[in-house]
C-alpha cells in the first residue's frame, strides 16, 4: 500500500522531470506560453481581490457611519408607489423628539442640518463641509474629541458659536499649531474651536475627515435659515440602536409613528424616507457582488486566451513528440501513462505561470493600495487559489492534447518521420 | 509450447481501392532460446511481421501468441505490459531521446515497470555496464558514436529482462566493423538464453543466427536451420 502510493509519487515525480526537459528543450516558446497563463492568472487574481476590496472598502464606509443606525430624511419616499399627498418631504425636531421618546431601544439621536461653510484664520482658509447637530452625534458616529472637547447639551441650548474641527480641516487652518481654543472665522462670524475629532480615515477617496461639528442650533441661527421651509425643520436624523435590537422591527415602529404624526393613510406615499445600515450593507453587498463578478468575468477571457495558448502549444508538443510517444508506448507505456505525461506538461506549464501571475497581482495589489488607497486583500486562500486555479486549466486546456497523444497507435508513432 | 506463435497471421493496408497484402498469411512458431533471423526483399513484409509479434500493430487477422498468450484478447494496457516485461526493441534508428543521459535513457522502461529512482539508477547502470558503456553514463546521444548508441539502446531493451529481444535491422545504421560488434553482444545474449529475432538485409549477419525465414510478398518462402541447412519447415 505504502510501496505502491511511493511509486505513484515516483511516477508523478518522473512525469515533472520529463516536462520540465521539455519545456526547457523550447525554452522560449514555453515563456510566451507562460506568459499568456500569467497574464491570466494576473488578471483574474486581481479581479478577485479588487473585487472583495471594495466589499471591504463599502463596508468600511458604513461602519464609519456608525453600525447599528437608521437614517431618515425628509424627502418622500417614493419606493412603493402610490399617492402623494406632500409636495415636499417632511421632518423635524419635534419628530426627533418623539421618536426618541416613544421607540424602544434608541441608544441616542443626532438631529442635523448640514451646509458648506469657509473657514478663515489668520490669511488661511479652509472650505468645508459643516455639521449642525447635538451632543448625540458623537455616540450614534463613534466619533469622540481627540483633543479637547465635543459639543455640549449647554452649546446646543446657548447656540453658542463653537466648533469641533475634523483633523483635515484643522490641518489646513493650523498645520500642526493646536488650535483648541483658537478663535476662527465661519462665514465672517468668529467662532471658538473647541475640539478636534479623531481621524475616520477616508473611504472611497472621500475624506470623513474633511468636516467641522457645531450646535444644530448655531447651524440654524447663522447658516441655513432660508433653505429650510420650517424653522424646526431638519435634514437629517441619525438614530442609534443599541446592540441586538432588529433594525427592521426599530424601522417599521419609527415609520409607523412618522405616518400618525404626519397623518399618512392606506398606500400614500410618506413624506420621509427611513433607511437603516443594515439595508445599506445588504445592497451594496449586492452591488459589489456584481461588480466583482463583472470584473471576473472580463478577466477570465484573458484566461480563457491563456488556456487556448496552451491547447496549441500542447497539440504542437504533442505532434512534434510523436515518434518520442511511440517510442515510450514501445518501451511500456500505458495510454494512462502518456497521457499523465502531457497533462503534467501542461499543469507546470500553468502553475508556473499562475505562480508568476500571482506574484505580479500581489504587487498590482500593493501598488493600488498605496497608491490608491483602495485596499486589495489578496489572502493565502487567494494565492493557493490562483495556484490551483492554474494547474486546472492546465488540465483542463492540456487535457484534449494529452488525450490525443494518448491515442496514437504505437507503431504509427514510432514510423512518423 | 511456443514463445511466440503465429497462426495464419494476416496485415491488410488499403491504398488508394488497392488492397496491399503486406504480411499474408504466416504461421510460425519461435521456441525459447532460438537465434532466428528474418530475410527477404524491400517490400516483403518483415517489419510489419515484426511489428505485430511485438504487439506494436494489429493484425487484420490471424494470431499472435506471445508466451501462450493471444495478443488479440488483450487491452492496450496489457499489450503495454507485455511490451514492457517480456519484450525488447532494437530499431535500425536507435531511438534514443535526445538531450537524455545514456542512463536516464536506458532507465525509461523501468519508469513504466513501475520502479523507484533508486532501482531504476542501479539497474540501468549495470546493463549500460554490461554493454560497456560504465564511463558513458552521463553522456547524451549526441555525444555518442553509432555503435555506442546502438549499446546504449541494446541496453536499453534488456533492462527489464525480457525474454525476447526483436531487432529491425539494427546494423542497417552501422558500418561492417561496427555491425560485427553488435553481432558479437547479440550472440552471447542468445548464449544467455535470451531469444533473439532480427530483420536483415544482409547475409553476413543472417550468419550469426541458428535458423533463417525468408519472406517474399508477406509470405514466407523459406524457414531453415542455419547450421546444418536442413529445411525446419516450408
Ligand atoms: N502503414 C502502411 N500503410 C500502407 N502500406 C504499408 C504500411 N506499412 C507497410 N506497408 C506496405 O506493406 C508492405 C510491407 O512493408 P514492410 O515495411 O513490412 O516491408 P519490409 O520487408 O520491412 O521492407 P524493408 O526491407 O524495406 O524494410 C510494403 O509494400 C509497404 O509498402
Ligand atoms: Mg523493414
Amino acid at each position: 500500500m505504502i510501496g505502491n502510493i511511493r511509486q505513484q509519487a515516483s511516477g508523478w515525480l518522473v512525469n515533472v522531470a520529463i516536462a520540465m526537459t521539455a519545456l526547457r528543450t523550447n525554452l522560449m516558446r514555453s515563456i510566451l506560453t507562460t506568459l499568456g497563463v500569467m497574464i491570466g492568472v494576473f488578471a483574474v487574481t486581481l479581479a478577485v481581490a479588487v473585487g472583495s476590496g471594495a466589499q471591504v472598502s463599502v463596508m468600511q464606509s458604513i461602519n464609519a457611519l456608525g453600525s447599528n443606525m437608521a437614517l431618515i430624511f425628509p424627502q418622500p419616499d417614493t419606493g412603493e408607489g402610490g399617492r402623494r399627498s406632500f409636495d415636499r418631504g417632511r421632518l423635524t425636531m419635534r419628530d426627533a423628539r418623539a421618536i426618541q421618546k416613544q421607540v424602544s431601544g434608541i441608544d441616542d439621536i443626532a438631529p442635523q442640518l448640514r451646509s458648506n461653510i469657509q473657514l478663515i484664520v489668520a490669511g488661511r482658509n479652509a472650505s468645508t463641509n459643516a455639521v449642525g447637530t447635538t451632543p448625540g452625534y458623537g455616540k450614534v458616529s463613534n466619533l469622540v474629541a481627540e483633543y479637547g472637547r465635543f459639543i455640549s447639551e449647554a452649546d446646543v441650548r446657548s447656540a453658542a458659536r463653537v466648533v469641533v474641527l475634523g483633523p483635515t480641516v484643522a490641518r489646513k487652518l493650523f498645520g500642526d499649531f493646536d488650535p483648541v481654543g483658537e478663535t476662527i472665522r465661519i462665514n465672517r462670524a468668529p467662532f471658538t474651536v473647541i475640539g478636534i475629532t479623531e481621524s475616520k480615515g477616508s473611504s472611497f477617496g472621500n475624506d470623513n475627515d474633511d468636516i467641522a461639528l457645531m450646535p444644530i442650533s448655531t447651524m440654524r441661527q447663522r447658516f441655513s435659515g432660508d433653505s429650510l421651509a420650517g424653522p424646526d425643520d431638519l435634514q437629517l436624523l441619525f438614530v442609534g440602536f443599541q446592540d441586538g435590537i432588529s433594525l427592521p422591527d426599530a424601522k417599521r415602529e419609527m415609520t409607523k409613528l412618522l405616518r400618525e404624526r404626519y397623518r399618512v393613510r392606506g398606500k400614500d406615499i410618506n413624506p420621509f424616507t427611513i433607511r437603516t445600515t443594515e439595508e445599506f450593507m445588504k445592497e451594496s453587498a449586492q452591488v459589489t457582488g456584481i461588480f466583482q463578478i463583472v470584473l471576473v468575468a472580463i478577466a477570465s477571457i484573458s484566461l480563457l486566451v491563456g488556456g487556448i495558448g496552451i491547447m496549441n502549444i500542447m497539440l504542437v508538443s504533442v505532434t512534434e513528440r510523436t515518434r518520442e510517444i511511440g517510442l515510450r508506448m514501445a518501451l511500456g507505456a500505458k495510454r494512462s501513462d502518456i497521457r499523465n505525461q502531457f497533462l503534467v506538461e501542461a499543469a507546470v506549464l500553468c502553475v508556473i505561470g499562475g505562480a508568476m501571475g500571482l506574484i505580479l497581482a500581489i504587487a498590482g495589489g500593493t501598488a493600488l493600495t498605496v497608491y490608491a488607497d483602495f485596499p486589495v486583500p489578496i489572502g493565502v486562500g487567494v494565492g493557493v487559489g490562483a495556484i490551483i486555479f492554474s494547474a486546472f486549466i492546465g488540465l483542463l486546456f492540456g487535457g484534449y492534447p494529452a488525450v490525443r497523444a494518448s491515442r496514437l497507435s504505437p507503431i504509427e508513432a514510432l514510423r512518423t518521420e | 509450447m511456443a514463445l511466440v506463435e503465429t497462426q495464419d497471421l494476416v496485415k491488410k493496408y488499403e491504398l488508394g481501392g488497392e488492397t496491399v497484402r503486406a504480411v499474408d498469411g504466416v504461421s510460425l512458431s519461435i521456441e525459447r532460446g532460438e537465434y532466428v533471423a528474418i530475410m527477404g526483399a524491400s517490400g516483403s513484409g518483415k517489419s510489419t511481421f515484426m511489428n505485430m509479434i511485438g504487439c506494436l500493430d494489429i493484425p487484420t487477422s490471424g494470431i499472435v501468441r506471445i508466451d501462450g498468450i493471444a495478443t488479440s484478447d488483450r487491452d492496450s494496457d496489457a499489450l503495454a505490459e507485455l511490451r514492457n516485461q517480456k519484450i525488447g526493441f532494437v530499431f535500425q534508428q536507435f531511438n534514443l531521446l535526445a538531450r537524455t543521459t545514456a542512463l536516464d535513457n536506458v532507465a525509461v522502461p523501468l519508469i513504466y515497470a513501475g520502479l523507484g529512482t533508486e532501482a531504476r539508477r542501479e539497474k540501468a547502470k549495470a546493463k549500460l555496464e554490461e554493454m560497456g558503456l560504465g564511463d558513458r553514463l552521463d553522456h547524451s546521444p549526441a555525444k555518442l558514436s553509432g555503435g555506442q548508441q546502438q549499446r546504449v539502446a541494446i541496453a536499453r531493451a534488456l533492462v527489464t529482462d525480457p525474454v525476447i529481444l526483436l531487432a529491425d535491422e539494427p546494423t542497417g545504421a552501422l558500418d561492417s566493423k561496427t555491425s560485427e560488434d553488435i553481432m558479437q553482444i547479440f550472440e552471447s545474449l542468445n548464449e544467455q538464453g535470451i531469444t533473439i529475432i532480427v530483420v536483415t538485409h544482409e547475409a553476413e549477419i543472417a550468419g550469426h543466427a541458428k535458423r533463417r525465414i525468408e519472406f517474399r510478398d508477406g509470405k514466407v518462402i523459406e524457414d531453415v536451420a542455419v547450421n546444418n541447412r536442413q529445411k525446419v519447415s516450408s
